[in-house]
Order: structure tokens, then C-alpha cells, then sequence
């Protein structure tokens, strides 16, 4: 079943109705994972076939929770508005909420549009209430549960997910999604706003698989919001290690955490370094420098002389600067390749050290350049014509 | 556990469902009663089966949604009494109807119903749910239903069964025990019922069918008296008709005998013959003397084929006679109330293929029966030799197969 896109969704239900879905559909972000929007299936009516639309009024919602999509059928009346809705939850037909319990519910007021969303989100955390109770089923994981709940930086915001116990094999398993406490926020903006999409709030979810409710089967996966993983150098650059057998989530969790933190922190660093580096070559080179990023401080181009030979040297400033280390490219202006190029030449190891200062860097490149260019020049005359 | 409604009451749900422009909830209305199944087969003595049958025999709908319970679910009982009246006793679940949504206990019908359960005192409260499906060109519309039983952990969908929808062509036509609530119905049948039903509520008819079996069964019994003596009568008779067979034929040899001695004494002296006819004469004499006093049939020849049954009596004038029954055919148009025995009188009867039928045992011509008729005159008298001579006719009596009417009748 296809979902349906919000502005479909909005004409075809009954217009008293409307402001409820709206504040659903359109800015409804229920849970951790706040990337994925509540998604509108199977719209339907409630009224006779004779009754002119729109006058759809039931539908069912797709909810992420704990790396699962929870399809919920909501039911309202077209003919009553005024009326709360009625809920179908699926699969999980055990679960049964307290009515005392969700407060938008007990003073239902269509009035308000954003009653539906908050009513769900009430849900929601009678939901996960319902879920913890099932981990009861295994005494390791309620351990892991009860361990991360008195933890304060992951009690708060996980969710969990006990899954269907495999009737076949007794199996069962278990999904943790937990939120890390990672402070995205000097992160540099350039990093970030390359997005195409407003994502949201920056993210990174832990997600811990339980295969069997011994922990000898456990995967774990880290979900980033697209931005951080941009920021970050994209999925590649992540790995996490793997959950160690015997392990419990308390000790891998802030592991993880760490190592999430550390990679921030390099970058956010690295572009402190960057530009401290292009700083440095600025005021040496002076008049030199053609071009630079100015947002990224990524690149860097020099023009310069040499004995009346000039010659451009771009610099290329890696993510994980400094501890990777910049390449210089150098190029004559004078010569072309035989496919039409200018002649260049790639220097990836020189002289470097990364506990070098910006100033120490920059005067160490002066010096490699001296020294490199003569043999640039003769490549230059050798190979490349003018 | 099985489950039936009527096809009015469930076609008046529907009918209520389907016109309403939103979900619609109602209660229904009927009895459970405990059936128990004993079957007794060869390999085993018996067994029992106990069957719970839940009869839906009618519904309550209610106006509006929310007209007894609140939005966080809660039953309010004073409401509920209101929709319910008197009825709430015969309350045994209660019903939703809602358009394209899934064959599932909704979050609220799973609260309100723990809540009846409790309210109404129901532990096995039963849910029967309704959902209308339509396609997306209103081309199909699909009436589903589904009866819960949600107070139960396992087996929770019950199938529900209405009786007579289907193919009646090989089935009976089936009578539910549903009884018929209709006021006027009942107001219709107290006002005429009295033309058909006596004070005791049984019909008239029945109690006159019964009369006209209680009288059969007396006659019945008093003709199988009345069998019973006649065969014993007719077992002395045989008795004594045999032995007087011997009798002659022993006489016949002893003269036959003589005859031949007195031959050969002739022939050779003059034999002297006084005896022999006195002691025949004194053996018939004695014969008849000592033949039993109820039948004069003693004296007649005794030819060698046995007497039919009855035809050596007739029912007299007199009812202190013997009474042979004479069967006749019930309803016979000439006889409205057949007696049994007593026959017109003068032996005859009407219906001689009937006669026939029975076996012989009949009746004949007037001439017989009046024959028959002197017969049993003469036990009052001295029998006499000459009438019984004139009484040769051979025992075995046939209807000549015409209808012989009865003289003066």
C-alpha cells in the first residue's frame, strides 16, 4: 500500500476533521527516530456510499518505534466530529492501554489540532510501558533494560521493541533504540547545511538487535541523522565495533558513545586546525593565495615564482585533518598534458607532522616548496608542452 | 460453543447498520441454554457432550454513539439501564457495526466490553461485530460478521449460525426455539385461542382424538375377551367332534364287523343279532347324553374336514349368546358405529368381501342364518336327530361372493 502524500491525504478526508490529520501529517514526530515523518495509509469512510465526499474519517497510521513501524488504525466519525477516535493496534492485540492514562484522550476537544498528535503520543509511551513489560519474558534482557534505565544519559530516551516470541523455536527477541548523548552542536554549520532536506533535529540512534534472549546473537547498528553522517564523512567512516559476546549494553553502549564523540570531535577540531592552517598560509604566502574556502577551509590555492617559474600549488585540506594529511598539488602554468591538461603534479607525503602548528606548517611548506620545485620545473619542460 | 440468531433479528441489525451514517452499537437480546448430547455407541457406554448454545432472539439498538459510556470508556450504568429498561436481564452481549475497518476488537470495544461484563454480570459476554467493506467504486459491498467471545483466553471467535439461510431445498426447514415476543402476536392468541385450546392449553382437537382412541382401545380389549372365549368354546368343540369321529368310526368298524360275523354265522348258524343295535343305539344314546351340554352341534354328521371356526355358532337375537365378533369396515357408510359381535342380529353382514377377507368365517345366506339361527334356538331345546340330518351341509361354509343383503334390513 502506497502512502499516501499529505495534500492527498487533506483533500480526501472530511473537512472537519482536517486540522487533526494536518498537525499529524505535517509536522507529526512522534519518537526518537523524528528523521522518519508518520506516514497516512488506506483512507477510508465511514458514511454510506451515498454521502458526497470527502468524507473519509478512518485511517491507519504508520508510527516508527524502536526501528519498527507500527501500523495503528484510527477511527473517527465524519457524521460526529466531536467525538474521539477509536484505535486498532494491529498485531499487537494485548496491548491495551488505560483510558485514565492518556489525558488528551479523556478531554477529547476536535477544537484543538493538535489533540490527534499528542493523543498519539501518549499512546506511544503506553506503548513502550507495554513493550518493557513483555522483556519480563527473558530475565537477561529485562536486566539489560533495568541496567540502562538507571543510567541517566540513556534512560530517558530509549525505546524498545520485544518482539513476537517465535512460536517454532521459543525465540525471543528484542530491539533497543536508544538515543546517544552526543553534542552535534559545534559541529560546523557548512557540514551540516548541505542537506537538501530540513531534517530536523541532529541524531544519532543506537539500535541493538537481540536475536535470542541469551545475547549470543546481537546486532547492532548506528543510525545517523543524514546531516551528521555527511558532517561525519558519510557511513563509511563509521564503523562500530561489534557487540562483544558476554557483553551487556551498559558497558558497549558508552563505548559506542565514545567513539561517536571522538569522531565529532576530531572533526569539529579538524576544522578549527583547517582553518587555523589556511590562517597561517595567509599570512605567509600573503599575496599569494588565489583562492581559499572560506567556509569549509578545505582548499587552498597559491600562486607562485620561483626564479621566474610560476606555478600554482593547490592544497587540499582532508576531513580528518590534521591527523591526515593535506595533499599539494602542483600545477604549471605554463605546460599542458597531452590530453590537454595542465601539467600537475600529487604530493601526498612530504614533510608533515600533525602536531605541528599552523605557522610551523606553513613555514615547513615554504621550505618543501623550494625544494620540491626544481624537479617540478624540469618534469614541467620534460613532459609537458607549452 | 455454537451460536444462532434469527434471520429477522439479524436482518433487522443489519437493516438498523446499514442505514446509520456512522458506527452503530446496539445489545443483543436472547438466552443461553446448555445442551447435552449422550451418545450411546457399541464400543463404548456413553459419552456426553455439553454444548453451550447462545440464541440471539433480538436487539436493542442505541439511538447514538457515546450514549452510555464516555470518551475515556467508562460505562455509565444509569444510562445504560435507560436504553436496557426490563430488557437487561436478557441481555447476553452486545453488537458494532462499523464500515472498512478490520474484524478486530477496537481499543474502546475491548474497555467497554470488560466493563459490561462486570456491570451486567455476564462472565461470557458475547461481541458480535460487523464491518461493511466496500470497494473503491462502490461496485462490491461486503457484509462480514463476527461473533467474540473476549472474556475467554483461546477459541475467542464463535461461528454464528442462522438457521434457514441457505439451501432449504435439502434441509428441513428448521423451527428455532425462539419464542415469539410480539405483543400483538400474543394479545391475537389470547383473544381466539380459546376456539382451539381448552383451560389447560391443549387443543381441542387433540383432546377428541384422544377420546376417540381411549374408546377404540376399550372395544379393542373387549373383542380380545370376547376372541379369547369363543377359541376356548371352539377347542372343546373340536374336542368333542373328534371324539365322536372316533366314536363312528369305531361303531362303523364294530358293526361293519358284525355284519360280517352275523354273515358267517348265517352262513353257517343263525347268529343272534338283539345286542348289537342296542349298544349302538345306547352308544349314540350315550354319546349324546354325555355330549356336552352347550352345543347341539354333537349331533351333527361329522363329516371328516374340520369345522371352520365359526360357523358353527351364530350370534343370536340374544346378546347372552356367544358373540362372535363381526369385524366390519370402520367408517363403512351404511354403519357409522360398527358394533362388534352383535352384527344386524340376523347374522348377516352387509359388507361381504369383507367377510371374505377375514377368512370364512362367514355368513352366508339367509338360508344358513336361518339355519344358524334354529342351531342355536335348539340348545334350549331336547336335540333331535331329524334336524340334524337335514343338517348336512359340509362345515366349510363359502361365501357365494354376492352381497347378500340381509333379510329386512
Amino acid at each position: 500500500m502506497n502512502s499516501l502524500s499529505p495534500e492527498v491525504a487533506l483533500s480526501r478526508i472530511s473537512p472537519e476533521l482536517r486540522p487533526l490529520l494536518c498537525s499529524v501529517v505535517c509536522n507529526g514526530r512522534v519518537g526518537l527516530d523524528s528523521s522518519s515523518c508518520l506516514r497516512i495509509t488506506d483512507l477510508k469512510s465511514g458514511c454510506t456510499s451515498l454521502m458526497p465526499g470527502p468524507c473519509c474519517d478512518r485511517f491507519k497510521l504508520h508510527i516508527p518505534y524502536a526501528g519498527e513501524t507500527l501500523k495503528w488504525d484510527i477511527i473517527f466519525n465524519a457524521k460526529d466530529p466531536e467525538l474521539p477516535p477509536d484505535f486498532i493496534f494491529g498485531e499487537d492485540a494485548d496491548f491495551l492501554p488505560e483510558p485514565s492514562e492518556l489525558p488528551h484522550l479523556v478531554s477529547w476537544d476536535t477544537g484543538k489540532p493538535e489533540c490527534l498528535l499528542q493523543l498519539v503520543k501518549e499512546l506511544l509511551q503506553q506503548y513502550h510501558q507495554y513493550q518493557c513489560q513483555r522483556l519480563r519474558d527473558s530475565s537477561r534482557l529485562l536486566f539489560e533494560y533495568g541496567s540502562l534505565l538507571e543510567d541517566p544519559n540513556y534512560g530517558r530516551s530509549m525505546e524498545i521493541y520485544a518482539g513476537r516470541k517465535n512460536s517454532w523455536t521459543g525465540e525471543f527477541s528484542a530491539r533497543f533504540l536508544l538515543k546517544l548523548p552526543v553534542d552535534f552542536s559545534n559541529i560546523p554549520v557548512y557540514l551540516l547545511k548541505d542537506t537538501a532536506l530540513d531534517p530536523g533535529e541532529d541524531v544519532a540512534l543506537l539500535s541493538v538487535s537481540f536475536e535470542d534472549d541469551e545475547a549470543t546473537q546481537v546486532f547492532p547498528k548506528l543510525y545517523l541523522s543524514p546531516s551528521i553522517e555527511h558532517a561525519l564523512g558519510g557511513s563509511s567512516a563509521l564503523h562500530i565495533p561489534a557487540f562483544p559476546s558476554g557483553g551487556c549494553l551498559i558497558d558497549y553502549v558508552p563505548q559506542v558513545c565514545q567513539l561517536l564523540t571522538n569522531k565529532v570531535q576530531y572533526v569539529i577540531q579538524g576544522y578549527h586546525k583547517r582553518r587555523e592552517y589556511i590562517a597561517a598560509f595567509l599570512s605567509h604566502f600573503g599575496m599569494g593565495v588565489v583562492e581559499y574556502d572560506a567556509v569549509g577551509f578545505t582548499k587552498l590555492t597559491l600562486l607562485l615564482m620561483w626564479k621566474d617559474f610560476c606555478f600554482l600549488v593547490h592544497v587540499d585540506l582532508p576531513l580528518y585533518f590534521p591527523r591526515d594529511q593535506p595533499t599539494l598539488t602542483f600545477q604549471s602554468i605554463y605546460h599542458f598534458t597531452s590530453s590537454g591538461q595542465l601539467y600537475s603534479q600529487v604530493q601526498k607525503s612530504y614533510p608533515y607532522s600533525p602536531r605541528w602548528d599552523g605557522n610551523e606548517m606553513a613555514k615547513r611548506a615554504k621550505a618543501y616548496f623550494k625544494s620540491f620545485i626544481p624537479q617540478f620545473q624540469e618534469g614541467a619542460f620534460a613532459t609537458g608542452k607549452l | 460453543m455454537a451460536a444462532s440468531i434469527s434471520g429477522y433479528t439479524f436482518s433487522s441489525v443489519c437493516y438498523h447498520s446499514a442505514n446509520s451514517n456512522s458506527d452503530h452499537e446496539g445489545f443483543l437480546l436472547g438466552e443461553v441454554r446448555q445442551e447435552e448430547t449422550l451418545s450411546i455407541s457399541d464400543s463404548h457406554i456413553g459419552s456426553a457432550e455439553f454444548l453451550s448454545v447462545i440464541e440471539v432472539h433480538n436487539h436493542e439498538p442505541c439511538a447514538q454513539l457515546f450514549s452510555f459510556y464516555d470518551y475515556a470508556g467508562n460505562v455509565n450504568e444509569e444510562n445504560l439501564n435507560r436504553i436496557l429498561k426490563d430488557r437487561r436481564k436478557n441481555v447476553i452481549g452486545w453488537y458494532r457495526f462499523r464500515r472498512n475497518t478490520q474484524q478486530q476488537m477496537s481499543f474502546r470495544e475491548q474497555v467497554i466490553h470488560k466493563q459490561l461484563t462486570h456491570i451486567l454480570g455476564i462472565p461470557d459476554l458475547v461481541f458480535l461485530l460487523f464491518s461493511f467493506i466496500s470497494t473503491a467504486n462502490s461496485s462490491t459491498h461486503a457484509l462480514e460478521y463476527v461473533l467474540f467471545r473476549p472474556n475467554r483466553k483461546y477459541n475467542q471467535r464463535i461461528s454464528l449460525s442462522i438457521p434457514n439461510l441457505g439451501n432449504t431445498s435439502q434441509q428441513e426447514y428448521k423451527v428455532s426455539s425462539v419464542p415469539n415476543t410480539s405483543k400483538n402476536y400474543a394479545s391475537v392468541i389470547k383473544e381466539h385461542g380459546t376456539e382451539f385450546f381448552d383451560k389447560d392449553g391443549v387443543m381441542k382437537d387433540i383432546r377428541a382424538i384422544f377420546q376417540v382412541y381411549s374408546a377404540l382401545q376399550e372395544r379393542v380389549q373387549a373383542v380380545c375377551c370376547e376372541v379369547d372365549q369363543s377359541e376356548r368354546v371352539r377347542e372343546k368343540i373340536q374336542e368333542e367332534v373328534n371324539k365322536l369321529k372316533e366314536e363312528i368310526a369305531l361303531r362303523k368298524r364294530n358293526s361293519a364287523e358284525e355284519e360280517r360275523r352275523l354273515q358267517e354265522a348265517a352262513a353257517v348258524t343263525l347268529p343272534d343279532n338283539s345286542a348289537l343295535p342296542d349298544s349302538k343305539h345306547s352308544s349314540l344314546t350315550q354319546v349324546v347324553l354325555s355330549g356336552p351340554s352347550v352345543e347341539p352341534s354333537v349331533e351333527r354328521p361329522v363329516n371328516s374336514s374340520s369345522p371352520p371356526i365359526y360357523s358353527s355358532t351364530l350370534p343370536p337375537d340374544s346378546p347372552s349368546a356367544i358373540l362372535l365378533p363381526r369385524p366390519q369396515a370402520v367408517g363403512s357408510p351404511g354403519h357409522p358405529s360398527p358394533i362388534l359381535g352383535l352384527g344386524n342380529g340376523d347374522g348377516s353382514s352387509s359388507d361381504s368381501l369383507n367377510r371374505q377377507a377375514t377368512g370364512q368365517e362367514d355368513q352366508e345366506d339367509d338360508e344358513d342364518s336361518s339355519e344358524y339361527e334354529n342351531l342355536v334356538s335348539e340348545q334350549l331345546q331336547p336335540p333331535s336327530l331329524t334336524e340334524t340330518v337335514t343338517l348336512g351341509r359340509p362345515a366349510t361354509l363359502w361365501p357365494d361372493g354376492d352381497a347378500h343383503s340381509p333379510p329386512g334390513s
